[in-house]
């Protein structure tokens, strides 16, 4: 597979204005995605997340660090608004209804992206029809305005604006969350199938854990503008090594009772303010596990694997090897297939 | 698992009907005929989709429906007593005292030109008529009592120095600092990380049971509900369609609904497949009086068509609301 995008130690530092302080967003951060593959940014929120998808957009200039695209630098002359790459990289945004004109029409905003590539009006109208669909909108629907909508709908419309001019990669700022499971479910149905035609590559955005575990190929856990932890969604899920994974993934609340959550990582307390980083380790004031040495310096990326790699001083111990490949979000399908199966 | 202690009904709800008039349309009924009886110290969990009717509900209970929204019929008791007779005055002694709102958005609700500390004891004084300082003193122990870090520096602070999750805690003060004997929570912890949400919602429910308080904990997200509540109950289209104790409800749904949700959660495409379908446009004559989620439902038969089903408890207490419920 080839990389369709590659972030080497990205930093985004943002000044606050009337004073000397700053805000570091992003620090160090490095990551691949290969094309038809989703690579998942998961964390909580002001972990960096969102500003890491700005920065590839080219919306914010990085402060260091490079990003390339098919091998090619972006930067504030080569761009997404530049020749080049107009049309390459799409978006598509958290909040359906707020990304779309209300006093535009449907069909109008799906064929923008080609008005900019200076596509023909035949030819525009000629592919709106054939992206809607691809993604499931009905003919009538293109000269309804997204107020008639439902929120599935308009998420629908987000995605058929991105893929029309057939990027190469999409970046995907929680496009679910505002979503009800059951529409959010056939929005996570269409990606992937979308994927699988197209072979484009998804920097999905999240932090619905059970909604990365089932569409990632790979995951990055981000804590504080860092990588954490990333490897293979099933490692990810299965054999975290990070204490901050570990917790994280153990906070989700599965619809079952059956499964008691893990406790072996207890995360306390919130996200630092990522204007004074704790020296060390960033997990630091959260951590269970902390010890001198995290706190004097950082850890740097250990390859346990199949590029999983971990930041952590102490990963060998941290969960015994025999919880550690609980993966709880598997055995919560294995038994929703059993229970929910069984009244068919 | 959480433990149920006391006996007794603390809020009865009976057939209740709310309707939003619409301008020359036909109103739209936001809950239809909805029964539920609440225990003193239980914690419920009432699920739905956007739009089922959760929110209405819990403004019905507080008296709140913003006009031109009326209840058309049903009586809400709360603690024997008839909701609806009560007068204004009556009402705000009850609403904060005895009925507290855990509300979602704190950070947009909290007065931003109040500090924190301020808000929770102004409730105090007000609710509880004590004076100045000891309502303070009293709002402190509040803000230690939710676990805010650094309490007296917080206790000075105005709400967008908060973090969301703090924001969250302060909220909580506010409702349960004149130990309310019921608490509604209308999806309090939707904005938040799942690491700060399980800490807020530890924190909610110790601070419920130790005060021997009863909550109607409202969400989409039926996952919460299957730790931290006693029992679940599912709403559609302005009524509830399972009712069960939180162990049976998860080891047996039986409302096609409540399937179709729990696989959508799994997003496993073989169950969905099973358990979905897009909505299908009633048969030739129809009447216009069968279930409410017939359209929807790949159970759905000429019976549900026809005739609207009942509430039926069977073993257990186990109420569904259909006319083909799951069996296994």
């Amino acid at each position: 597979m080839s990389d369709v995008l590659t972030v080497k130690n990205l930093i985004q530092h943002f000044p606050i204005a009337g004073s000397r302080s700053v805000v570091q967003a992003v620090n160090d951060v490095s990551f691949t995605v290969a094309r038809g593959e989703t690579l998942s940014l998961v964390g909580e929120s002001g972990s960096g997340k969102t500003t890491v998808g700005r920065c590839i957009l080219g919306l914010i200039n990085p402060t260091g660090g490079d990003i390339s695209f098919h091998g090619e630098k972006i930067d504030k002359r080569n761009n997404v608004r530049g020749k080049n790459l107009l049309g390459k990289i799409q978006l598509v945004f958290q909040e359906p209804a707020e990304s779309l004109d209300p006093r535009v029409r449907i069909g109008v905003t799906i064929g923008e992206p080609l008005r900019s590539l200076g596509e023909r009006r035949e030819e525009r109208e000629k592919r709106v029809r054939e992206i809607a669909r691809r993604v499931g909108l009905g003919e009538d629907s293109l000269y309804q305005y997204p107020a008639e909508l439902s929120a599935g709908q308009q998420q629908r419309v987000g995605i058929a604006r991105a893929i029309i001019t057939n990027p190469d990669l999409i970046v995907l700022d929680e496009p679910t969350s505002a979503l009800d499971p059951t529409a959010r479910s056939e929005i996570i149905d269409l990606l992937i199938r979308l994927q699988k035609d197209l072979n484009t590559a998804y920097l999905f955005i999240s932090h619905d854990l059970s909604t990365v575990r089932y569409l990632s190929h790979r995951v990055a856990v981000m804590y504080l503008g860092m990588i954490v932890e990333q490897g293979s969604a099933p490692d990810i899920f299965s054999r975290p090594r990070h204490p901050y994974s570990i917790g994280l993934l153990s906070s989700v609340l599965l619809p079952n009772t059956n499964l008691e959550r893990s406790s072996e990582v207890s995360l306390q307390g919130e996200i630092p303010s990522p204007i004074d980083l704790p020296e060390g380790c960033f997990l630091t004031s959260r951590c269970p596990f902390v010890e001198t040495q995290c706190r004097a310096e950082m850890p740097k990326a250990d390859d346990i694997g199949g590029g999983h790699l971990v930041h952590c001083f102490k990963h060998d111990n941290v969960i015994d090897e025999e919880k550690a490949t609980l993966d709880y979000f598997e055995r919560f399908q294995e038994e929703a297939e059993k229970l929910l199966i069984s009244g068919q | 698992m959480v433990e149920n202690s006391e006996a007794g009904t603390i809020l009865n709800i009976e057939k209740l009907n709310v309707s939003y008039p619409i301008y020359e349309a036909d109103p739209v009924h936001a809950l239809r005929g909805l029964d539920l009886k609440i225990s003193k110290g239980e914690i419920i969990g009432l699920v739905g989709e956007s739009g089922s009717g959760k929110t209405t509900l819990a403004r019905s209970i507080m008296q709140l429906i913003s006009q031109p929204g009326r209840v058309d019929s049903g009586r809400i008791e709360y603690d024997g007593q008839d909701l609806a007779t009560l007068n204004e005055k009556e009402l705000r002694t009850l609403r904060g005292n005895d009925i507290a709102m855990v509300i979602p958005n704190p950070r947009t609700e909290l007065n931003p030109l109040v500090t924190v500390g301020m808000q929770i004891a102004n409730v105090a004084r007000y609710h509880l008529s004590l004076p100045r300082k000891e309502a303070k003193a009293m709002a402190l122990a509040m803000l230690e009592a939710v676990q805010i870090p650094d309490p007296l520096r917080r206790f000075k602070a105005y709400p967008h120095e908060l973090s969301g999750g703090m924001a969250q805690r302060v909220v909580m003060a506010i409702a349960l600092i004149c130990s309310p004997r019921f608490i509604i929570s209308d999806d309090a912890t939707s904005g938040l990380d799942v690491t700060v949400q399980t800490q807020v919602l530890e924190l909610l429910q110790d601070l419920v049971q130790q005060q021997g308080a009863s909550m109607l904990f409202i969400t989409r997200d039926i996952g919460i509900t299957a730790h931290y509540c006693h029992k679940v109950a599912i709403i559609f289209a302005g009524e509830i369609v399972e009712l069960a104790e939180t162990k049976n409800f998860f080891n047996n749904p039986q409302h096609p609904y409540s399937v179709m949700l729990l696989s959508a959660f799994s997003h496993n495409p073989k169950l969905r497949g099973m358990w979905s379908k897009a909505a299908e446009a009633p048969p030739e004559g129809a009447s216009g009086e069968g279930c409410y989620f017939a359209p929807r439902c790949v159970r759905a038969s000429d019976k549900c068509w026809a005739e609207h089903p009942l509430l039926r408890t069977s073993g257990e207490a186990h109420g569904v609301r259909c006319h083909h419920p799951v069996e296994r």
